[in-house]
């Protein structure tokens, strides 16, 4: 572009945006690394240590400190978010394949759909806590709380799948009807393959939202907490940097389960293109 | 292929299923809380007996009122914050970097924060801000300050900051994603034209990405005024937005007074957002 400053002006802003969005994960990283149990969650380093990982797994000789409650919350959390990434895949590969007719009223769900992931978690987390108090039931993660995460994570699955529909050529499914194979065979053996990619990136999505999703929980999952649920309860007691360590612990989990979504994608992207070099040969 | 006539049934068949769920469980929650908020609220339990006593109790209260004016605030500082802050590295990114693989690389550097849990996210802004933070120690090393600051935490401005970080991102992608679709070649005839880059930027560049500064200002309307956690955990519960008020409201059993403030809420996103879309057509940009 023309005025010869401006790129190299607005790259180091870009830097500095960075060091902006990494600076408190980065001490953060550092600060895990305190001396325990009598190191704060605050500069300076008095001595490096892993104290901390450690006391996340148990290892540590009890003390004051009151150990974080993960192990079960942790199991709980894993459940619900892949129950909720199976069934708002299933949704949105449902509704979206819907979409690709026109249908009465199809503005309407539209955004009756889209306004899953608008509304502030809160509001739909005390909607559904009245509901269930008003109907006497029971508030459980994986009922009360579950049901809400599907609204959620449906609305990015259903958007997700759409856009690849809007790339899709609907030609090979016409050859296939053409041929007499029935739509539901259709669907299995040349639509999903060819969508795949967008479904493995839904259930990433649905995944990864349900697995941090924590303003829906608190009013409707009762009294069995959620991972996300038992760190906001750390928010009202001091703050130790067992907590630190536990979020560098869960961001690598998150990286492996990035890896594993790559490798999928990789994998389906390549078997993608073997089919497409055997039809031309 | 099948007869046409049964293809309108089949679309219906398919769209039922997300249709009853988002009925059930976003549509009714959402209308219960329109009606409880009629409810009669006695200390520890509502009655289905209608009243407007909740409704006056929320407007005649200096703190209930006073959270909605906050919430309103905070929600166009931050507004405002994430687009300046956000514009120039999306104006970088999507505009600058014509190499796909280092704009594309850049864009995934901006997300990764975003496999931490938001709440730790939230938490490790008190190691930065505090009175022994990060950044008062790098500001006496660098001796631009004699004494820590200590308005830095536990304000207004600690829980603006820790949004902004936050939230920011998703004003960073719409841009620089709308930016990236801009063609080349108009800037070049602008630019062969004799444009200069401020006027380039004000005619083609800043009309063009508005779309994407819409769709972002939507994203981060609908978190932030939802938000509880970063107010409460930043603020040290100074700072009382409408969602902190409707978390308290629920944890002392006030249920009546808890759902006048989530009509409340409902209200002022539903106003913030239908605006938003009056200016750009969200089903036609995606």
């Amino acid at each position: 572009m023309q005025a010869p400053l401006i790129k190299p002006a607005l790259a180091i802003y870009t830097a500095l945006f960075l060091v902006f969005l990494y600076g408190p994960l980065l001490v953060l990283t550092i600060l895990s690394f305190q001396t325990g149990p009598n190191g704060g969650p605050q500069f300076p380093i008095i001595e490096w240590s892993t104290y901390w990982y450690r006391d996340i797994f148990g290892l540590t000789p009890p003390s004051r400190i009151a150990p974080l409650p993960i192990q079960q919350s942790l199991t709980r959390s894993l459940m619900l978010a892949s129950m909720t990434m199976v069934v708002s895949t299933v949704l949105g590969v449902l509704s979206a394949q819907a979409f690709r007719t026109r249908f009465k009223g199809s503005g309407v769900v539209f955004y009756l759909i889209v306004l899953g992931m608008m509304v502030p978690g809160v509001l739909v987390g005390l909607g559904l806590a009245l509901v269930a108090n008003a109907l006497g039931v029971d508030r459980t993660w994986w009922g009360t709380a579950f049901v809400l995460h599907v609204v959620y994570t449906f609305p990015f699955a259903f958007l997700v799948i759409l856009a690849i529909f809007n790339r899709f050529d609907a030609s090979v499914e016409e050859a296939s009807w053409s041929l007499g194979v029935s739509p539901i065979r259709t669907f299995r053996k040349v639509t999903f393959p060819l969508i795949f990619p967008g479904v493995l990136s839904a259930m990433l999505f649905a995944f990864t939202l349900s697995y941090d999703e924590f303003s829906r929980t608190l009013f409707s999952s009762g009294r069995d907490l959620t991972l996300p649920l038992a760190i906001y309860g750390t928010f009202s007691i001091e703050i130790h940097p067992n907590i630190f360590a536990f979020g560098v612990l869960t961001t690598l989990f998150s990286f492996a389960l990035l890896a594993v979504y790559a490798i999928l994608m990789a994998l389906s992207v390549r078997r993608a293109k073997r089919v497409a070099v055997q039809e031309e040969s | 292929m099948p007869p046409r006539r049964r293809r309108f049934p089949t679309a219906y068949w398919l769209i039922a299923p997300g249709v009853v769920w988002m009925t059930l469980f976003l549509v009714i929650p959402i209308l219960m809380i329109v009606y409880v908020s009629f409810w009669t609220q006695s200390t520890f339990k509502i009655e289905p007996v209608l009243t407007t006593r909740s409704w006056e109790a929320f407007f005649g209260s200096d703190t209930y009122v006073g959270a909605l004016w906050t919430t309103i605030r905070i929600w166009l500082i931050v507004l405002c914050t994430t687009l300046v802050v956000g514009y120039p590295t999306a104006l970088f990114v999507g505009l600058f970097v014509r190499n796909k693989t280092l704009s594309t690389a850049l864009l995934v550097l901006c997300v990764i924060p975003f496999w931490t849990s938001f709440l730790i996210r939230v938490l490790a802004w008190r190691p930065m801000l505090g009175k022994e933070g990060a950044i008062n120690i790098i500001l006496q090393a660098l001796h631009i300050t004699s004494a820590p600051i200590d308005a830095l935490l536990f304000t207004e401005l600690s829980v603006i900051i820790g949004m902004t970080q936050i939230y920011c991102v998703f004003m960073v992608g719409p841009i620089a994603f709308m930016l990236g679709r801009i063609d080349p070649n108009v800037i070049e005839a602008a630019r062969d034209l004799g444009a200069g880059f401020f006027r380039i930027f004000r005619t083609i560049i800043l009309p063009l990405s508005m779309p994407g500064v819409i769709v972002g200002a939507i994203f981060v309307s609908v978190m932030v005024l939802g938000e509880f956690a970063t107010a409460s955990a930043l603020s040290g519960r100074k700072v009382n937005m409408l969602g902190n008020i409707i978390v308290t409201q629920v944890g002392s059993l006030k249920w009546a007074f808890a759902a006048v403030v989530g009509v409340v809420l409902t209200v002022l996103m539903g106003i913030v957002v239908a605006a938003f879309l009056r200016v750009v057509d969200l089903k036609r940009e995606l």
